[in-house]
């Protein structure tokens, strides 16, 4: 992204591109809230309490409910509170699981972390070693082999190949990168064979450099920029793919948060969450753009 | 291969739209002394826990499937059509509105949008609300993939020779969008609609096995599928994934059909 002068390729200056960047990520995350919020007002039975309906409640309790109804109904009302509790650490109250919704999501945080990291780092590691040997052998039959076997990959639903793993008794780290490995096989194959027909390729092979130090210093090295920004798309994918591992695998994380709040419409947690894995996508893809935006001026 | 697969397909849609005709039984019917009985001459693929035969079942569930995801894939594509033809010509702030609006969308994973917009709507539906809810959320969603394709595609027929000799020749700007650049896209839209089918059919399938998917008693290949959450029974039982292998076909089909169909492209 910068040259050495410490400026882009537009000769701005790289503080300022980095500032714009952030500023459209700080953008994004407030619209995807924003748009949640909105859409939670629309949502057929908002404002409806069960509350309302229990006997054993006085006038002034229900008018107490009401009126918290109808305060959080002013969507302007409800953002600018909704904003200001969230600058003290609150993000309101789960309606099924009667707990903070901060405290539900910190505890469920770190695994789903932890899970997302395994799998896209288990599935990096396997494309990239089958990538590199299909690279190198370049056989007919291995090729195919491969092709099938990610395409018949990307048959499955990611929720029967939860389901597998759950059987297998693999955890959600490894489900998480049997979901991704064929996408990023096929990229990072699509990726290093469009590389490895560029002349600078043709020029090595003949000065006589042949296998490993050939692709990687030839191939992998001159695409890294582009294999970076699809390190940023599949922190994007690993996390959708967390959605079903942990719903199915039972493992108690974000995704199978998410999950559960979405069954039992716990609209504050779908909120917060959302908000949250847009920081976090956005977060990658922000890292991922800035990387390969530098390597690639480099190279 | 590639007509091999669509030919396929084609045999597929038709065999599933004569379910009435073709199914032994309607998907509701009981047998309730024959409860998850194993395949027989009366019930090929054995009857679920309900006592209903599985292979009206998966019939009925793939005309729902199979019609569906393809019209909901027709939606988006629609609707990424519009979005980018005229972000696209307009330029300016609408560009902006509707590429935030894109980024916005692709910034959330597939799987988690779908999740928290059906959420947001009633859960306690009946089937055929559930089947309307699951397939035009995937058609309103699934807008901004394609739309991001196209665009680029109209940017760069925007700066092609043949716009510029139309502009020059006094062509009314509705007429250059309409008639000179929108026939061209017609390649771009169907390598999206090949690409968008299969990804809606497998978004189908797990918000079945979510249980936020086609609710029952309404079959869908998507809920079918969660006959399988007793994977262990599978083994013993085979006749149980016979819905994954439907489906497996069926994406498979649709991955070979776009394998060509983007290169033609």
């Amino acid at each position: 992204m910068t040259n050495r002068c410490g400026s882009d390729a537009f000769g701005r200056p790289f503080w300022r591109a980095a500032l714009r960047r952030l500023l459209c990520l700080a953008l994004t995350v407030l619209l995807a809230a924003f748009l949640a919020a909105a859409l939670v007002r629309v949502a057929p039975g908002f404002g409806m309490d069960e509350r309302q309906l229990d006997p054993r409640l006085s006038d002034s309790s229900i008018r107490a409910i009401e009126a918290e109804n109808a305060r959080n109904g002013n969507l302007v009302r409800y953002f600018a509170e909704y904003f200001s509790g969230l600058a003290r650490g609150e993000l309101g109250q789960s309606v099924s699981f009667g707990e903070p919704v901060r405290d539900l999501i910190a505890e469920r945080l770190g695994l789903t972390l932890r899970s997302v990291a395994a799998g896209v780092a288990w599935a990096w590691l396997t494309a990239a070693v089958v990538a590199l040997a299909l690279g190198l052998v370049k056989r007919r039959g291995w090729d195919m082999a491969a092709t099938a076997l990610s395409g018949g990959l990307l048959c499955l639903p990611a929720a029967v190949i939860a389901l597998l793993a759950l059987y297998l008794g693999v955890g959600p780290g490894v489900a998480i990168g049997a979901i991704l490995l064929p996408r990023i096989l096929r990229y990072i194959h699509n990726i290093t064979g469009a590389a490895a027909a560029r002349p600078h390729v043709l020029a090595a092979r003949a000065r006589g450099i042949e296998g490993p130090a050939l692709m990687l210093r030839h191939v992998w090295l001159p695409a890294s920029a582009e294999l970076l920004a699809l390190a940023g798309v599949s922190v994007n994918m690993a996390l959708g793919a967390a959605i079903p591992v942990e719903a199915l695998c039972d493992s108690p994380g974000v995704g199978q948060l998410v999950w559960k709040a979405a069954l039992a419409r716990d609209l504050p947690v779908v909120v917060n969450v959302t908000i949250l894995i847009a920081a976090l996508t956005a977060s990658a893809n922000l890292a991922s753009d800035a990387l390969s935006g530098s390597l690639g001026r480099e190279a | 291969m590639r007509r091999a697969a669509i030919g396929l397909l084609g045999v597929i849609l038709i065999v599933l739209l004569c379910a009435d005709w073709i199914a032994p039984f309607g998907y509701q019917q009981q047998f309730r002394e024959e409860v998850g009985a194993a395949p027989c001459r009366q019930h090929r693929l054995g009857t679920d826990a309900l006592g209903r035969d599985r292979l009206s079942r998966l019939i009925y569930g793939g005309r729902i499937s199979m019609v569906l995801a393809p019209l909901a894939a027709l939606v988006a594509v629609a609707l990424a059509l519009a979005a980018g033809l005229t972000a696209g010509y307009l330029g300016g702030w609408w560009e902006r509105i509707v590429t935030t609006a894109m980024d916005l969308c692709l910034s959330l994973p597939w799987l988690f949008l779908l999740l928290a917009v059906r959420a947001m709507l009633p859960l306690n539906v009946d089937p055929t609300a559930s089947i309307v809810v699951t397939f035009a959320l995937l058609g309103l969603l699934g807008w901004a993939g394609p739309s991001r394709v196209i665009l680029a595609a109209v940017k760069r027929h925007l700066a092609s020779d043949f716009v510029l000799a139309a502009r020059s020749a006094g062509c009314p700007p509705w007429r250059i969008a309409l008639v000179q650049i929108l026939p061209n896209l017609k390649p771009v839209a169907a390598a999206q609609f090949w690409v968008t089918a299969p990804a809606f059919l497998l978004s189908e399938a797990n918000l079945g096995l979510l249980g936020l998917g086609v609710a029952e008693p309404a079959p869908s290949w998507g809920n079918l599928l969660r006959e399988m959450e007793n994977l262990s029974q599978v083994p013993s039982h085979p006749w149980v994934a016979a819905p994954l292998a439907a489906l497996v076909m069926v994406v498979s089909c649709f991955q070979l059909a776009i394998s060509t169909g983007e290169i033609e492209a």
